[in-house]
């Protein structure tokens, strides 16, 4: 027991603190991106301490101010500042974009664990199921999933959950069918460790690189697709803010007042290649094929 | 041939399932959607009337089968808020989506692989550096905000291409650059970081101790085996183009599927909806067959030049 | 490279955004043919049949005629003949005799006569599914559209040019109705025997100065001058509409001059405020839209019940501020239910003048503390922009006197259901006429509980709302308006059950190609493309 243990611990060499240190010493970019991060992260949750005005306050007269002192970034068509409408709309592209991409990757983690693993029909219904929803246009599901429940924050995160759990069943199946193999699963089934167990004990934890790269790389799409639902008017309703929302709101001023679009476009830019900086690190870290090199 | 036949088979079955969850999902929504689309003005007897026609007061396994039959005879029903068959509306809108998924297609992946060798052939000099920057920019912008600058800048202040519309092939060019951006900028990526993974291989130091040039080397040896990965997110990337036509196709006022689609979703239009939604997903399908196909064509020769 | 790619980015915006453009300077522009009007729409049309739409009215408005048309007058409105020469009413005001014009022929050269409008009137009854309200008022027209008579009893067919139609009960605002694009006479002979009316550009067969040519679903539609039409010949002889759903596409398309008339209602109004205002000062027309917005509380809350509550809030909302503030200036204060530019507007009917402190004091001296009263403020996803604007602008009015409004957002379904459930504590509506006459907006809402109760009202006073009902019967003119103002006043004033906010402008731009319009009387948007004059 204790040797399938410590073999399967040796399997994953990768500890939190190794990986960081790693990720900043080999890749500058990454590193970056991490710190970019953290910084809207923690602007996000200290919104209110960084600006003076109110996220939802109009003030008529104030309309469509371009950047100045008073306003950073300008304000919006109903005189709201677009900094502070921002800084809280970072909580709800932020969220969208991490929230949806962790219960995606359980829900995906789950099932390709299942299917891999125990194979038969329950591998057979789930690998078709995830066929049939991998076969829609993802922005047309999510569509259809948003016009099935309807506008708001908590419909958005659920249809981005589901529109994405397939694609990581798929590759963590596979991950497991290969892990299935590997001599410290085979022991601690030889010594008659029951199945939950060694999914949980020995198999998920060795998902767990592949699972952190999809979940990293998940993040700006989700960012994206809310951003593209917004558009079609399906995404986060006013006025409450994200940045998608934003740069939505804003399209009709694009001409004369690029404020509006401007500032929320690049916030969602730079979060998004933050991620996907991030990402492609982890993956370069975290991924044995690559590591050779 | 057998895989052939097998994927074949498979897909069918996928559009089956995709045919019944679409169904499932979108009259799973409470209330009545012929109340919802006709409005506030709308007397109850003809919301009544209406319902009836549809036969939304069938029991829902019933409906769903008349669904697919008629689905099956290419009868999709008649669209709510444009009041025509919309087999006829996406019969006229195909060749216009067509035509731009195509101009994508290929502006992304002929920029595409072209950026990504340059890029490859030159790493970590100025024009990688640009190429690598204009391709994350496709990567991180969303659609619509690249279509609105394209717009702005070529339409609109330089005059050189018209903002919307169908009328000649100029007008095809934004478009197809707007959605293919994002693509054009993964294949360069791929494309350049598979072709300098390739060129550390074994056989390449082979090719270079016989002589060959560099330009050589690059072209004659590692571009094949370079290929294959960047062929299959080409497949990958067919569905993504055709999600991005819904927002193109509505910025640029092109009458295709995916503006359909996304009519049917401001109109509450449950016809429209599940016979755009239906035919993108199909198309996806068959673009994924076409793409294994290929594949399969491909990958011989490949293992026969290693 | 992060840093490279925004600079990129920059550049190219700033490439963008530094020239100024000259209007109309366009390539497009000159190579335009002459008589062409090119106009642009957000959404198609679903039919060109009034018998199945109650919006879609601006190819029925020019492809038909009607015995009677809406004619701007100033800010009002004036009925005018159109197809009737001439009418008297009977003495009990239910039978109307017409005389019609007697060389009109509709575009497929059949002449129009007094059967054609009998058979306008019964296909509204008995094909479509909209519009029968109108015909339903004449005798018989119940048993008509039931198919218990094969046709329509109280329409008495003369000769070719005399008829006479008799209502089940006097209606003073019958000839007004007559006026509504719904009442559009259609040829007999060539629409019973179509097989796609509505849908097929040719089988729309009418006596109005233009034609359909062709209708592209979803892209766009062409109509063109008819030359069988008996008026003068129209400016304009060929209009070419296109479906746009990007305003920000249709903004760049008016400025580009590839567009010679835009709605500016599409765009957000401080897009027109900085893009058109002083730009295209002398290309904007307006005219008011006959409709307005409202405050409707449901009386079934425990707080709206207090009349003292409901006359506070009135008091707190500044409607003065919404109109400069989320309007620029391009809507007008209402203070009743019949709208401005409606027959019955009260002119003289006071509002609440806006005095937070005086509201805040009523609050408390009925025994609310600061902060007690909350209630959900609904909102459906779906409403424009500016109709967003003034929910915020009311909930911030409320919070000045205590009252928090919390605004929740439903998708246009649930919205719905909600109001209809009775669950919605307070919305801001907004109403376009159908025609001018006040009973169609004050039946609607007050006509009687069910109305009430559908609209979310639950407006209590049984009374005032069997007057309601009762008062199109009312056979002279200046009693029934008296008594629908002093409904009116009842219910604005003394119970407070809707606070009337504003009526917008419609307002329109036209390009350099065209040198005039005038825009129509109505709440919708859709004009008679002879009001435009090319240049």
């Amino acid at each position: 027991m204790k040797s399938t243990r410590a073999l399967s611990r040796a399997n994953r060499e990768n500890t939190v603190r190794s990986v960081l240190t790693r990720l900043f010493r080999e890749n500058r970019m990454a590193a970056v991106s991490f710190a970019v991060i953290i910084l809207f992260i923690l602007a996000a949750i200290f919104a209110p301490l960084l600006t003076p005005y109110s996220w939802e306050e109009m003030e008529l007269i104030h309309r469509l101010n371009p950047p100045s002192a008073a306003h950073l970034f300008g304000t919006d068509e109903a005189g709201r500042d677009i900094f502070t409408r921002m800084l809280y709309g970072s909580r709800v592209s932020l969220l969208v974009g991490i929230l949806p991409s962790m219960v995606s990757l359980a829900i995906g983690s789950l099932l390709g664990v299942t299917a891999g693993y125990y194979g038969g029909w329950l591998d057979a219904v789930i690998m078709r199921l995830a066929d049939i929803v991998l076969a829609f246009p993802s922005m047309l599901l999510a569509m259809v999933l948003m016009y099935m429940l309807g506008g708001g924050l908590f419909n958005v995160f659920l249809t981005l959950s589901l529109v994405n759990w397939a694609s990581a069943a798929r590759i963590i199946r596979a991950e497991t069918l290969q892990l299935k193999e590997r001599e410290f699963v085979e022991s601690a089934r030889a010594i008659g460790v029951k199945s939950p167990k060694i999914i949980f004990r020995h198999i998920l934890p060795n998902c767990v690189p592949t699972i952190i790269v999809l979940f990293t790389l998940n993040i700006p799409d989700s960012i994206l697709t809310e951003s593209s639902l917004s558009f079609l008017g399906l995404g986060v309703q006013p006025p409450a803010a994200s940045w998608g929302l934003m740069v939505n709101a804003g399209r009709q001023f694009f001409y004369t007042s690029p404020w509006l679009c401007l500032f929320p476009g690049m916030a969602v830019m730079i979060i998004v290649l933050a991620f996907h900086f991030l990402g492609d690190g982890l993956r370069d870290i975290l991924d044995p094929r690559r590591r050779k090199q | 041939m057998k895989q052939i036949v097998q994927r074949l088979l498979q897909a069918v079955l996928v559009l089956f399932g995709v045919a019944l969850l679409l169904f499932i999902m979108v009259r799973v929504i409470p209330g009545n959607p012929v109340a919802m689309m006709m409005g506030d003005h709308a007397d109850p007897a003809a919301i009544e009337r209406i319902s009836h026609e549809l036969g939304l007061d069938r029991p829902i396994h019933e409906q769903f089968f008349i669904y697919l039959r008629n689905v099956l005879r290419l009868d999709f029903g008649t669209s709510i808020t444009l009041g025509r068959p919309v087999a006829d509306l996406m019969t006229a809108a195909f060749p216009n989506t067509l035509k731009l998924a195509v101009c994508a297609a290929v502006f992304a992946w002929v920029t595409g692989i072209f950026c990504g060798i340059i890029s490859a052939a030159y790493s970590n000099s100025f024009i990688d550096h640009l190429f690598m920057g204009i391709s994350l920019l496709g990567l991180s912008m969303p659609v619509f905000l690249i279509a609105m600058v394209l717009q702005y800048v070529f339409a609109y202040h330089l005059h050189i291409l018209p903002i919307s519309g169908t009328d000649s092939w100029k007008s095809f060019i934004l478009p197809a650059i707007a959605l293919g951006w994002n693509c054009a900028g993964s294949v360069a990526r791929l494309m350049r970081s598979s072709l300098l993974e390739v060129m550390e291989e074994d056989y390449i130091d082979t090719a270079y101790a016989k002589g060959r040039s560099h330009a050589g080397v690059l072209i004659f040896h590692a571009l094949r085996n370079a290929f294959l990965p960047v062929v299959t997110m080409m497949a990958v990337q067919f569905s993504a183009l055709i999600s991005g036509a819904v927002i193109t196709e509505t910025v640029f006022s092109i009458n295709g599927i995916g503006r359909l689609a996304a009519a049917a979703i401001n109109g509450r239009d449950i016809p429209l909806l599940q016979g755009t939604v239906l035919f993108s997903t199909l198309a996806a399908v068959l673009g994924n067959l076409l793409a294994d196909w290929l594949y399969l064509l491909l990958d011989p020769r490949i293992t026969e030049a290693i | 490279m992060k840093k490279k790619m925004i600079t990129v980015l920059a550049a190219v915006l700033l490439a963008g955004c530094g020239g100024k453009k000259e209007q109309g300077t366009s390539a497009a522009q000159s190579s335009v043919e002459s008589g062409l009007l090119r106009g642009a729409v957000l959404c198609d049309i679903t039919t060109m049949d009034v018998a199945e739409t109650t919006d879609d009215y601006l190819i029925p408005m020019n492809i038909f005629e009607r015995l009677f048309e809406t004619r701007p007058d100033g800010e009002e409105s004036k009925i005018e003949n159109s197809l009737c020469k001439s009418y008297t009413v009977s003495e009990d005001g239910k039978t109307y005799d017409f005389e019609i014009l007697g060389d009109v022929v509709f575009s497929n050269g059949n002449p129009l006569t007094a059967s054609d409008v009998k058979y306008s009137f019964e296909r509204l009854l008995t094909k479509g599914r909209q519009n029968t309200d109108i015909p339903l008022e004449v005798v018989g027209g119940e048993d008509l559209m039931n198919g218990k008579a094969e046709s329509l009893a109280g329409f008495e067919v003369k000769d070719d040019t005399h008829f006479s139609v008799t209502l089940t009960a006097p209606n003073a605002g019958f000839i007004a109705e007559l006026s509504s694009p719904c009442m559009s006479i259609v040829d007999e002979e060539s629409t019973k025997n179509a097989g796609g009316f509505g849908k097929n550009p040719a089988e729309m067969i009418g006596s109005g100065p233009y034609t359909v040519k062709e209708w592209v679903s979803n892209d766009h539609y062409t109509l063109e001058y008819n030359p069988r039409y008996h008026g003068a010949e129209p400016s304009v002889k060929k209009v070419i509409m296109k479906v746009i759903p990007d305003a920000g596409t249709m903004n760049l398309m008016f400025q580009n001059g590839e567009i010679d008339l835009i709605d500016l209602g599409s765009l957000d109004s401080a897009v027109v405020e900085s893009a058109y205002r002083t730009a295209w000062k002398d290309h904007i027309v307006s005219r008011p839209k006959v409709g307005l917005y409202f405050l409707a509380f449901n009386e079934n809350n425990s707080y709206f019940k207090d009349v003292k509550v409901r006359q506070a809030i009135a008091r707190a909302i500044n409607v003065d501020d919404m109109i400069t503030g989320i309007y620029n200036g391009d809507a007008k204060r209402e203070n009743g239910i019949i709208p401005s530019g409606v027959l019955g507007y009260n002119k003289d009917l006071e509002p609440f003048a806006y005095d937070p402190s005086a509201a805040k004091k009523m609050l408390e001296e009925a025994g609310y503390k600061d902060g007690e009263i909350q209630f959900e403020f609904s909102m459906d996803s779906t409403m424009s922009s500016s109709q967003q604007l003034i929910y915020q602008s009311i909930a911030r009015d409320l919070a000045a006197v205590g009252i928090k409004a919390d605004i929740q957002t439903y998708d246009h379904t649930t919205w719905i259901d909600r109001r209809l459930g009775g669950k919605t504590d307070c919305y801001v509506g907004k109403w376009i006429m159908d025609y001018n006459d006040p009973a169609n907006i004050m039946i609607t809402f007050f006509g009687g509980e069910s109305k009430a109760n559908s609209r979310a009202l639950n407006y209590p006073n049984i009374e005032i709302m069997d007057r309601v009902a009762k008062a199109p019967a009312i056979l002279d003119e200046g009693q029934r308006i008296a008594e629908y103002q002093a409904l009116e006043k009842q219910i604005v004033k003394e119970d407070a059950a809707w606070v009337p906010l504003v009526s917008e402008l419609h307002l329109y731009c036209f390009g350099n190609r065209v040198k005039s319009f005038t825009p129509q009387w109505a709440g919708f948007g859709d004009f008679y493309v002879t009001d435009v004059v090319l240049g």
